[in-house]
């Protein structure tokens, strides 16, 4: 389980193109205030290490942040932190280096590749950019390096912008970051993202590249291929939200502390700009449903993945609604093949191809069915138990 | 069975609490109406450990709860006396209450007398005949089925939160018109205000106002009102996608136009990203504008106090255009020595800001003439301007002159006060790390 504080909720200092949080500020749903001492009281009956988030989390005052960051670091030995770096200054350097904050950076790209990351205008969007791209340096020069979370969209990733892109991450590279995530475009109910998502097969072809990318590049990792052949290996006791049954009711992976210290939910659900407060209970409603439901009414019947990919994020769902499976079915499927076939080929079985899988699914669905939700490593060690 | 989530904390301090409070009147009220005789019977839901309590409730008031048949589709067909294992405390059990003693064809409704067991639990004759024809025709949940019908019409907030059992509406509507439930819902607003529940029906009262949205994807129902929404997986309508949307309960987000940005391709982009990169002593454009803007960033506080600056040997102008982007009314110059770079500064900056060719020293004289009161801020790699000569001259314009590490300064010397020394120069002091410094002083260049 991850634990996002979000003092300030989703209140950002820009205004990404394609920003999932963008609905809730359009809606004036953002906090303007926060009672520290309840998101502490939280974090403490939570006790769980926590990530600090947003919105943009370097709005907060620095005193509060230290505050966070202290209790991070006395509890837990470190803390997360996930900005997007424009408000990051020298003296916050200390900060992060006294209570060992591990910090992760969006950008999509230099320069004019990370466009969709708006700023208001176009000398404010290259201005906030430098900043970003001085901090990962700065960073990585201070020993510090940021893992690095790049969303593809058509600014940085079409295809005649690819290239620029993979030898973009090869520099990060010799700069000393290790980690990037990579994130496709999600879509929702704004309209500033119009325009820059990439198709399946400009998604798939991008996401391909860069795989080959990260085998170039040995000092590199992409998280998101390692943890697709961790799923079809049925080794998902390390790999993310997306592939472990995300309930949008009451998101499993990921728990917000909000303003007020209330828990709230991931907010990549939330598309009529209501940031809905945790359900009393989880539940697998969308697991069953989509289990049961054929692929062309949005489910993903008879799909030998299912096990491994669940439907995948329920905030990038066809049309929004969350009782569908990911609009980037066909991106997840394709690279699923490619991973199977190499797992395959290197004398490995993947679940996809198991003579277990309708076990397992069966078994799935069942544990589903009465609210529990097993890990698939210990539904594979049941089976091989003599 | 269903679940919520509150739309925010004001919500759920407010409706959380009446929600349950409603849960209890719907039942007082219920349980009035066939001890009154209005409903010849209900079926009431309860846990395990409530179960003494309600046969209690009901007996009180000359009623009889007996436990219902698994015909009507539940789970518990056991004698309430009976041993329970602890697991069966997660069970719901149905009670069936009515008038001591039953009545036959209450206390033993027969299956194949659906729509007569409903209308004995207070349904209406035509919602009655609707769910009994609904459950025979294989379905099972009439509600989750009324919201995916293709009716256009709005749903009544107190038909479609029927499903959380808080009245006035305690059985499956027919339909989204069905003027018999509006009657029921009435009967029990009027009953209830007749029992004493002022606040609890003025609260009801409010819920009938409110625009809800309704539907049901691939068997899984919602229902979203301005203060929560609710959901339950139904085996009803599994498939195929069916939606129906009713007012809806909050404003959708306006939606936001963005600004244009103009694509250009792979080429143009590593030109805008930064050329001159090996002159400049960098191993790629990316290195170079990553460490351009470092500088920048590190120099945010000279630049904010400057009113003016140089970049001596500024390349492609780069590091002023990243400035410029930072201050907007800083007055820059840029010097380079290279034809061809300097081009492409004047390209890169516009023609209000000076780019000066030719020599570095002669350059220098020309700013010396064109700024004769001096410039704030000199950004300066010692070691490709070369000339101790050079810096003096630069020193002499500039109140502050930043020393700039590149790639090849920094593998060589390592760090910005190992390079500054081997130039003679000392710098203010900073970071180890830091890539650019401010001359402290100046001894001797090599």
């Amino acid at each position: 389980m991850t634990v996002e504080v979000r003092p300030l909720g989703d209140k950002c200092n820009i205004k990404c193109r394609y920003c999932y949080q963008e609905g809730i500020r359009t809606a004036g749903n953002v906090p303007t205030r926060y009672d520290l001492d309840a998101i502490m009281a939280t974090l403490d009956r939570l006790a769980e290490p926590f990530s600090l988030f947003g919105g943009e989390i370097m709005l907060t005052r620095r005193p509060d942040l230290e505050r966070l960051m202290q209790l991070g670091f006395d509890r837990h030995g470190g803390v997360g932190m996930q900005t997007n770096g424009t408000l990051i200054e020298e003296r916050d350097l200390e900060l992060f280096r006294k209570y060992r904050v591990r910090i992760g950076i969006s950008i999509d790209g230099p320069g004019p590749l990370n466009d969709a990351r708006w700023a208001g205008s176009l000398p404010a969007t290259r201005r906030a950019t430098a900043r970003i791209e001085a901090v990962i340096e700065t960073l990585c020069r201070e020993g510090m390096p940021p893992n690095v979370i790049v969303t593809l969209n058509r600014m940085n990733a079409a295809p005649d912008r690819l290239g620029v892109l993979c030898e973009w991450i090869g520099f990060l590279g010799s700069l000393g970051v290790r980690k990037l995530r990579l994130h496709l475009l999600e879509q929702d109910e704004t309209e500033g993202g119009e325009g820059l998502p990439l198709t399946a097969q400009e998604n798939l072809a991008a996401l391909r590249r860069l795989r080959r990318l990260e085998q170039e590049l040995p000092s590199v990792e992409f998280d998101i291929f390692a943890e697709m052949a961790a799923m079809l290996r049925g080794d998902d006791a390390r790999t993310s939200c997306v592939f472990h049954a995300c309930d949008p009711y009451a998101t499993r992976a990921v728990v917000g502390v909000e303003s007020d210290g209330r828990l709230g939910n991931c907010g990549r659900t939330n598309k009529d700009g209501v940031t809905h407060l945790r359900a009393g209970r989880e539940a697998f409603d969308r697991q069953l449903s989509l289990y049961r439901t054929p692929q062309a009414d949005g489910g993903c019947q008879g799909c030998r993945f299912f096990l491994a990919c669940k439907g995948n994020c329920p905030g990038t769902a066809i049309g929004g609604d969350w009782r569908m499976r990911s609009i980037d079915c066909p991106v997840w499927f394709g690279l699923f093949e490619d991973i199977e076939t190499e797992l395959q080929a290197n004398g490995e079985t993947a679940i996809s191809r198991s003579q277990q899988r309708s076990d397992l699914e069966a078994k799935m669905i069942a544990a589903w069915s009465i609210g529990d939700n097993p890990t698939l490593h210990s539904l594979l060690q049941q089976a091989e138990a003599p | 069975m269903q679940r919520i989530s509150f739309s925010g904390p004001q919500a759920r301090a407010l409706w959380q609490p009446r929600f349950e409070r409603l849960g209890e009147v719907a039942l007082a009220v219920e349980l009035e109406m066939v001890r009154q005789g209005r409903i010849p019977a209900t079926l009431v839901w309860t846990g395990y450990d409530d179960i003494e309590a309600l046969t209690e409730r009901v007996r009180a008031i000359g009623l009889e709860a007996k436990p219902v048949k698994a015909s009507l589709g539940y789970a518990a067909d056991w004698p309430i006396e009976a041993s329970i294992d602890e697991p069966k405390r997660l069970l719901d059990y149905a009670f069936l209450i009515g008038p001591a003693p039953y009545d036959v064809s209450i206390a033993e409704p027969a299956a194949d007398d659906l729509e007569q067991t409903a209308m004995r639990s207070g349904y209406p004759a035509c919602c009655a005949k609707s769910w009994a024809g609904h459950l025979r025709g294989g379905g099972c949940d009439p509600l989750a089925n009324l919201l995916a019908r293709d009716d256009r019409a709005a749903m009544p907030a107190h038909f479609a939160l029927a499903v959380l059992g808080v009245g006035p509406v305690r059985h499956a509507p027919c339909s989204v018109h069905c003027s018999a439930t509006r009657d029921c819902s009435r009967a029990f607003l009027d009953l209830g205000r007749e029992l004493g529940f002022i606040d609890e029906i003025v609260w009801l009262e409010e819920i009938a106002g409110w625009a809800t949205e309704a539907s049901l994807v691939n068997g899984i129902a919602e229902i979203t009102t301005a203060a929560f929404r609710c959901t339950w997986l139904s085996d009803e309508g599994a498939s195929p996608h069916r939606r129906l949307r009713h007012t809806l309960a909050a404003p959708r987000p306006v939606k936001r136009k963005a600004a244009s940005v103009e694509l250009v391709g792979g080429t143009e982009i590593l030109v805008e990203l930064g050329t001159g990169f090996e002159a400049a002593g960098f191993a790629s454009p990316f290195a170079m504008r990553s460490r351009f803007s470092a500088i920048v960033w590190e120099q945010t506080a000279a630049l904010r106090r400057a009113a003016s600056a140089v970049h001596v040997g500024c390349g492609d102008g780069l590091l002023l255009e990243l400035i410029a982007q930072t201050r907007p009314k800083l007055k820059l110059y840029g010097l380079e020595e290279d034809a061809a770079l300097a081009g492409l500064a004047r390209q890169r900056l516009g023609a209000s800001l000076p780019v000066l060719g030719g020599a570095s020293l002669e350059a220098l004289a020309t700013l010396a003439r064109l700024v004769p009161e001096g410039v704030d801020l000199a950004f300066v790699d010692p070691e490709r301007l070369g000339s101790h000569e050079a810096l003096a001259a630069i020193r002499v314009i500039a109140k502050s002159v930043i020393v700039i590490g590149t790639d090849r300064s920094l593998r060589r010397f390592k760090d910005m006060d190992t390079y500054a020394a081997t130039m003679g120069l000392a710098l203010l002091p900073g970071r180890a790390a830091r890539v650019s410094a401010a001359i402290a002083a100046m001894d001797r260049l090599h």
